[in-house]
């Protein structure tokens, strides 16, 4: 098996000690690094389906996010005198009043695997603060938006809406979370609904790639 | 007309109840007793006797674990031996007197005398830790997370003697959320390999020690966990999800185990709340479910709503469907 195929296949398992010496391996064996990462993303991709499939769990999912990690790190030094690999700056957050954070962790890790560049603006993101990171960071292509409680589900159509009207162009709205469905997602506006982070990061890919 | 406790016996023995259990009737929950400190109210923030932080913002419907770089009580799952201390319960009469004079004043005849045990074992792994830590630790330091289980397991055997001691409870209602809405955190797998070995002995304890009754709170989807519940001695679960199908859960497991829930919280319980949104989902619940194995609940852990009136309303939808099923 060729050395970038045990990258993708280690990736997969998430096999954190393994994949950076693997890297290393290939990138000496002649794959180009953004073959590399390309490999890596794929594999991602593939434990992101296999969690919205139910197939596997969380842990599997944080280890393989985790394994990805850290091969980009031996990565990074040959990635930077190429063109840029991002898919584009994305934007996370739950939004205002709610404190939850796992699901929006786990989202940013997989768009982030996915091929973005994440900025992650933490909980109790006011809209404004959605904005805000808009203006400041390059490229953003898309701003996903989270919240756990149905309480705050008002807070997330507030942000929409107010991303919606800020006169900033070039990005989609991606909202998700454990009250939040299609069809309220297409009530307030959103451009998308993702009910996992597996599919999360597959409908951030599709987002991008449609623009 | 049978008492609360003879109506939940006949429930989950699958006998001739003459109502709907109503949702925690036959319970008296005893919480608050030394090893259990959280923030009940918006803008506290507490420490428990294992170091945890916990803080209950204002505008919030609970209390959160703070996992930053200042209140992350475990921030390398390889020193746990030395850095998780199980914390000094307190032996005195005073500390447990509330806890007595709840249970001398029950009459055991009609309802449970019932201990709380919160939070539980995998619970605690995460609060120590981040949720992210603590289920990367299950891959990357096994046998940590072996030793650190035990440690829990045991704090919780040593506090469990002490109620047994004090207030020689009829039932258990121990919270442990295993799931989100639709999956289980972990695998079945892993659950069996890190968790099932604890809570048999936790429960085979209370059961060794007088409870006839263990109730085990997760408010999520563990359709899937069941066969472990059964195995580790849960009569009911309550916090059962719409999301698990328990309709089909009953018609399998039924005469093993129980469910109370149902009525998810997140779908009632929110601030414009109505009669009419909790009366649609609690004769849904009962007509799906029918009489056996099942009691209608919110899944929230304990008897309370986080908006006022809900677990009222709740209450009277579910003696409502009695009329009309029974």
């Amino acid at each position: 098996m060729a050395k970038i195929d045990e990258v993708r296949s280690k990736v997969e398992t998430g096999k954190t000690k393994l994949v950076p010496g693997l890297v290393q391996e290939a990138l000496d064996e002649g794959s180009k690094p953004a073959d590399i990462l390309g490999a890596m993303v794929g594999a991602m991709s593939v434990v992101g389906d296999k969690f919205s499939s139910g197939e596997i769990f969380v842990p599997e999912m944080l280890i393989a996010a985790k394994a990805m990690a850290k091969g980009v790190e031996v990565l990074k030094p040959y990635l930077s005198g190429e063109t840029s690999v991002s898919l584009g700056t994305c934007v996370i957050g739950t939004v205002h009043g709610d404190l939850h954070d796992i699901g929006k962790n786990l989202v940013a890790m997989m768009i982030e695997s996915a091929g973005f560049t994440m900025v992650d603006l933490g909980v109790d993101v006011p809209a404004e603060k959605f904005i805000q990171a808009i203006k400041e960071n390059e490229n953003v292509k898309l701003v996903a938006c989270s919240g756990l409680l149905t309480t705050t589900m008002p807070a997330m159509k507030d942000t929409v809406e107010k991303l919606k009207g800020s006169g900033l162009a070039g990005f989609k709205v991606m909202v998700g979370g454990a009250p939040v469905t299609q069809a309220y997602a297409i009530e307030i506006g959103a451009d998308a609904y993702a009910p996992d982070a597996g599919s999360a990061a597959v409908r951030a890919k599709g987002l991008v790639a449609a623009a | 007309m049978l008492t609360a406790k003879q109506n939940l016996l006949e429930t989950i023995r699958g006998g001739n109840p003459d109502r709907f259990v109503n949702q925690y009737e036959f319970l008296e929950l005893i919480v608050f007793m030394p090893g259990f400190k959280y923030p009940l109210q918006p803008g506290v923030t507490v420490k428990d006797d294992w170091g945890i932080t916990f803080t209950f913002p204002e505008g919030q419907i609970g209390g959160f674990p703070l996992h930053d770089d200042e209140h992350k009580v475990l921030k390398d799952i390889s020193q746990w031996e030395d850095v998780v201390k199980p914390p000094v319960l307190d032996t005195s009469d005073e500390a447990w007197a509330p806890a007595m004079e709840i249970a001398n004043s029950v009459n055991r005849d009609d309802k449970f005398v019932t201990a709380c045990q919160m939070p539980g074992v995998f619970e605690m792994t995460h609060h120590m830790m981040g949720m992210e830590d603590a289920l990367m630790a299950l891959y990357e330091e096994p046998d940590c997370m072996h030793g650190l289980i035990e440690r829990v397991t045991d704090f919780e055997l040593k506090r469990a003697a002490m109620i047994v001691d004090r207030i020689q409870p009829n039932a258990l209602f121990h919270h442990d959320d295993w799931g989100g809405q639709i999956s289980t955190f972990i695998s079945p797998n892993m659950f069996k390999e890190f968790f099932l070995a604890s809570y048999k002995k936790i429960y085979k304890f209370w059961k060794d020690n007088g409870v006839e009754l263990i109730i085990h709170h997760s408010d999520s989807y563990a359709a899937t966990l069941v066969p472990f519940m059964i195995e580790m001695g849960i009569d009911i679960w309550q916090g059962a999800m719409t999301t698990n199908n328990i309709p089909r859960l009953i018609e399998k497991y039924g005469s093993q185990i129980s469910f109370m829930g149902g009525i998810d919280s997140g779908e009632v319980d929110f601030p414009k709340w109505t009669p009419e949104i909790c009366a649609e989902h609690v004769e849904r619940i009962c007509r799906s479910c029918g009489k056996h194995y099942f009691i209608p609940n919110l899944t929230q852990g304990l008897n309370f709503s986080s908006f006022p009136g809900v677990y009222e309303e709740v209450s009277v939808q579910i003696d409502k469907m009695s009329k009309k099923m029974f």
